[in-house]
């Protein structure tokens, strides 16, 4: 048979049919074992049924690196992953994280139905219509009596594009609340406002085709190795084939990435303020600064500055709201380089710990215009009390050097979350946002909505919501009295938990969607089981603005639905199904091209359906089907119309130029004194995805880091009589937890530093992290607090 | 988009050609002396190191740091008092040789950890079939995915080598100038294309 196929030159396919018609056979393994050889065929049977193991594309659910995977489904379920060799984020590669991905839906104490809170504190399974009725009812009846102020959604930046937009929608054209505000304004909003504030639309114009193009690549306090180990990944290899290739690590403590950077530059907490303006003052003074460049695409600005004025957003008379507004004024080259004079290298050095020899070789590579330059930050820039300066003073370096918007040369900002970028900051799922970088507080922006939406005119309420660490304060005061909480967990996640104990009876409604009991639906009145990641269509976006789609490719456990339907169900209940006018059981088309209009012809334009389905991921802004990787830069961007440079075309309201901030150096909230002695920084693991309510129900990944521990230096440990292993008390001001110690693991903080990475549900490093926020972004710092150690 | 009919085409190949190749056994199984018994204590131990098949293994042994590739050299080397250390398969990714931070994908286990909750998760199984050949006596080809697994002889050859899937001929380490990539279209990059003339379309 074989020898007649060969011979007719038969094509394969048919070829193929032949002999399964002629029988599945038996299989080459050795056959001296009849059983096993049969048992064998009929595995082979069965994966010749409709039970055959099939590969299909998504992204990965993790971080927002967003490498793309293919996912095997057998028999209904996912059973394994591999990377997609076709993506090209990851070339194939993935992390630890990504390679145990499907085992996160397989957790043996999935939320399969909705259960209610009863009189005990316990729950009681209850049907979903009665569960929607519910949420209507207690919505219907905090807006009724409270006013729109009442009632608040809490969201993410791992909602799916979808789920966002429904919440959006319903909120601010439904509710007609702005109260929408997702953990992402826990991540990235600083970036978000760096973006802003200098070029009037959110989002990176740099790609990861950066990570090959770049010669120099600047990590400042970053830790790549474990948070986006793809990408980093990349570096490595373009290191590997270049050796000329230098990483440098910015940082407070010794991490994974110290081990592979080229240099390691040790700085103070905070401190990096000023090390950004000590590099920017030796390129004006050393005349490195691209004069050109500035004169066409640059103005400067200058904000408040006084810090009595600004604060820290988390006692005195910001304790309870922190609305803080900025005010930029004019400024100028001279008044610039006047204001940098303060910065010298001595005095940087004196700030923060770094030798000036290395300032000057910091200014020396921003400098050299031989080299590509790649910035790259993530929650050490973000989560900070000055964050929204701090991504301002980066950008800074790269527009004065004219180092951006070109391949290998652009400030890259991390995004946390996978769709940190799509969903909370393309949507716009924020307090003072509508989609495509529109806001609240503009008419003109809110009419463009309404138009859409379909709404009358003035429906949309034109005061910014609370943001996010508001919303629980208020929460706490009473002032919301009905919440909806989906895709995350602050009850791990706020800072300085301790403010938003709950007590029994306190007339809040609290509604949690969730896949797994956390401490947050431990917290909930209402609990609805959601479906995640490939149990529905989704799309994310990720950091490089890839917006990737993915279909649904198993199904949900038990009576588990997805986020948006669960919006969609209460707004019907609520009298606003017209703001969800499609077929119940095929909308999610029809919902994205709704949402795409919004960003169509403002270099904000989404890929089409049809082409998110088929494609690994489009990167924005897509116009007559093409991508575009690097934004403002003429030869790629189609908005651009000059012939070559760069056009800051989005920032109408500074002449289509990039704004350079004036930006000075403030010290932390909180800082070790005698009493709370050691800085406390938190953060993640490579093992682990947020607060582990994924990763740690996939064995491999729990085992791996099956509890947080704090870093401690080997000396500070010695002196308190302490090793690896053993118990300490962190204590703050505000509260403690116990936790073993690890010297010289995976990461080595310097003497009177400590490390506790968040993930722990059962140690709430939260409840001694300071509530002090960024000033313009209002995200909070979770890097720098002051604490001391108690042998236990 | 076909990664379906391409799988469901491999698949009957696979067992299609097991027929032919069952017809024809006694020319073609390679007699390993104990492989019965080695075959399933290594098959088991296998699975046991991975969430499922392709899944990277978890480390066995506490890490020593950073420095894996001291005893994970290219070929292994006999670590006294523990045993043969496997050498790394990710020798010659085309483009994509960045393999140097092995703990990114490979972590160690505390198996004593008080687990977290229980999983239901069942990982794809080792598929036990061997290659298939286009006729008896053919170079079987390649039934899994080359990529990141360049380096053949890591797990075909050597002391650390699985007895069933042990080479005869370890000294033609040209192994792709023979065996073709018999997986899915979708399973392979260009680079590895461009090096596989006999890749079955």
């Amino acid at each position: 048979m074989v020898k007649a196929a060969r011979k007719n030159k038969m094509k394969r396919r048919d070829f193929l049919k032949l002999l399964s018609m002629a029988g599945y056979g038996m299989v080459a393994f050795s056959c001296a074992d009849k059983d096993k050889a049969e048992q064998m065929a009929n595995d082979a049977a069965k994966y010749l049924g409709d039970d055959a193991v099939k590969w299909s594309k998504a992204p990965c659910r993790f971080c927002g690196t967003g490498c793309g995977v293919e996912v095997a489904v057998k028999e209904g379920k996912a059973v394994a992953v591999r990377g997609d060799l076709a993506s090209p984020v990851n070339k194939g590669l993935l992390c630890v994280k990504g390679y145990h991905l499907p085992a996160f839906l397989y957790g043996k104490d999935r939320l399969v139905y909705p259960q209610l809170r009863n009189a005990n504190g316990g729950f009681d399974r209850i049907s979903w219509d009665e569960a929607l009725d519910l949420i209507a009812e207690k919505f219907g009846t905090a807006l009724k009596e409270h006013g729109p102020d009442s009632v608040a959604v809490y969201g993410s930046g791992q909602w799916a594009i979808f789920d966002g937009y429904a919440a959006l929608k319903w909120t601010k054209a439904g509710l007609r609340s702005n109260n929408i505000d997702p953990n992402a304004r826990l991540c990235m909003a600083s970036a978000v406002m760096g973006f802003v504030t200098q070029f009037k639309s959110d989002e990176p114009m740099g790609c990861y085709e950066d990570f090959e193009a770049g010669d120099d690549f600047i990590l400042w306090g970053n830790n790549m190795a474990e948070m986006h180990p793809v990408l980093f990944s990349r570096i490595l290899e373009n290191k590997r084939k270049n050796p000329s290739v230098r990483i440098i690590d910015i940082g407070t403590r010794w991490t994974p990435t110290s081990d592979y950077a080229d240099t390691f530059l040790q700085m103070e907490p905070g401190s990096d303020l000023a090390l950004a303006n000590g590099i920017l003052n030796l390129l004006v003074q050393q005349g490195k600064v691209d004069q050109a460049f500035i004169e066409e695409n640059v103005i400067f600005k200058r904000g408040i500055e006084d810090l009595a004025q600004i604060g820290y957003g988390s006692f005195g008379k910001d304790a309870e709201r922190y609305t803080f507004k900025d005010k930029g004024q004019n400024s100028s080259f001279e008044e610039f380089a006047e204001f940098l004079k303060t910065y010298t290298p001595a005095y940087v050095a004196q700030i923060t710990g770094i030798p000036e020899t290395q300032i000057k070789n910091l200014a020396d590579i921003y400098g050299n215009q031989k080299r590509g330059t790649v910035s790259l930050w993530c929650m050490g820039v973000n989560q900070h009390t000055r964050g929204t300066w701090m991504n301002n003073l980066i950008t800074n370096i790269h527009l004065v050097t004219g180092k951006i918007s070109r391949p290998g040369n652009n400030p890259f900002s991390l995004t946390g979350q996978p769709s940190a970028c799509g969903t909370a900051r393309e949507v716009g799922t924020l307090a003072n946002r509508l989609p495509a970088d529109m806001l609240v507080t503009k008419p003109e922006h809110r009419a463009k909505a309404e138009k859409i939406w379909k709404v009358p005119p003035g429906t949309i309420p034109a005061k910014p919501g609370y943001h996010a660490v508001d919303m629980f304060r208020a929460l706490s005061r009473g002032d919301v009295k009905a919440m909806w909480i989906q895709v995350t967990n602050p009850w791990v996640t706020i800072p300085n938990l301790n403010r938003i104990e709950r007590k029994p009876n306190d007339g809040r409604f609290i509604v949690v969607s969730d896949i797994y009991p956390t401490p947050t639906t431990a917290n909930a009145d209402l609990i609805l089981p959601s479906a995640a990641w490939i149990e529905r269509e989704g799309m994310f976006g990720n950091s490089e603005r890839r917006t990737q789609h993915w279909n649904q490719l198993v199904d949900p456990p038990g009576e588990a639905k997805e986020d948006a339907w669960q919006i969609m169900q209460v707004a019907k209940r609520m009298g606003m199904g017209h703001l969800f006018p499609w077929p119940e059981d095929d909308w999610h088309k029809a919902m994205f091209e709704e949402y795409r209009s919004f960003g169509l012809g403002i270099g904000k334009d989404l890929a089409s359906y049809e082409q998110l389905k088929e494609t690994r991921g489009m990167v924005w802004p897509v116009v007559d089907g093409k991508e575009t990787l690097y934004r403002y830069a003429a030869g790629y961007d189609p908005y651009v119309k000059k012939s070559k440079g760069v056009h800051f075309y989005k920032a109408k309201d500074y002449g289509e130029k990039a704004a350079v901030w004036l930006r000075p150096y403030h010290p932390p909230a909180e800082m070790p004194d005698q009493e709370y002695p050691f800085w406390l920084c938190t953060g993640r693991v490579l093992e682990h995805w947020h607060t582990g309510s994924m990763t740690r129900r996939i064995p491999q990944l729990h085992q791996a880091v099956p509890r947080a521990y704090v870093e401690i230096n080997r000396a500070d440990a010695s002196k308190i009589g302490v090793k690896s292993g053993d118990r300490v008390r962190i204590v703050s001001r505000r509260g403690k937890v116990e936790l073993p110690v690890d010297i010289d693991g995976r990461g080595r903080p310097p003497r009177g530093t400590l490390f506790v990475p968040f993930f722990d549900e059962h140690t709430l490093i939260n409840k001694v992290t300071l509530d002090a926020m960024d000033n313009i972004s209002k995200q909070p710092d979770y890097k720098k607090c002051a604490v001391r150690i108690e042998k236990v | 988009m076909n990664a379906k009919r391409t799988t469901l085409s491999v698949l009957i190949l696979i067992s299609a050609v097991g027929l032919v190749a069952a017809q024809n056994s006694s020319q073609d199984k390679i007699e390993v002396p104990g492989s019965e018994g080695r075959f399933k204590s290594s098959a088991t131990e296998r699975a046991q190191r991975r969430a499922y098949n392709g899944a990277p293994p978890v480390i066995p042994h506490e890490p020593f740091g950073a420095a894996c590739v001291a005893c994970h050299t290219g070929t292994g080397v006999e670590v006294p008092g523990i045993g043969f250390s496997p050498p790394s398969p990710h020798g010659e990714t085309p483009g994509m040789t960045h393999m140097s931070r092995c703990q990114q994908c490979h972590v160690f286990q505390d198996y004593t950890a008080i687990p977290f909750t229980e999983s239901v998760f069942e990982g794809l199984e080792q598929d036990l079939r061997q290659g298939d050949r286009l006729y008896p006596g053919a170079p079987p080809v390649i039934p899994h995915r080359v990529f990141m697994r360049e380096s053949c002889l890591s797990c075909h050859s050597g002391p650390q080598a699985r007895e069933e899937i042990r080479t005869s001929h370890p000294e033609r380490t040209r192994c792709l100038q023979c065996h073709a990539i018999g997986v899915a279209n979708t399973d392979v990059s260009p680079q590895i294309k461009a090096l596989s003339p006999g890749l079955i379309e």
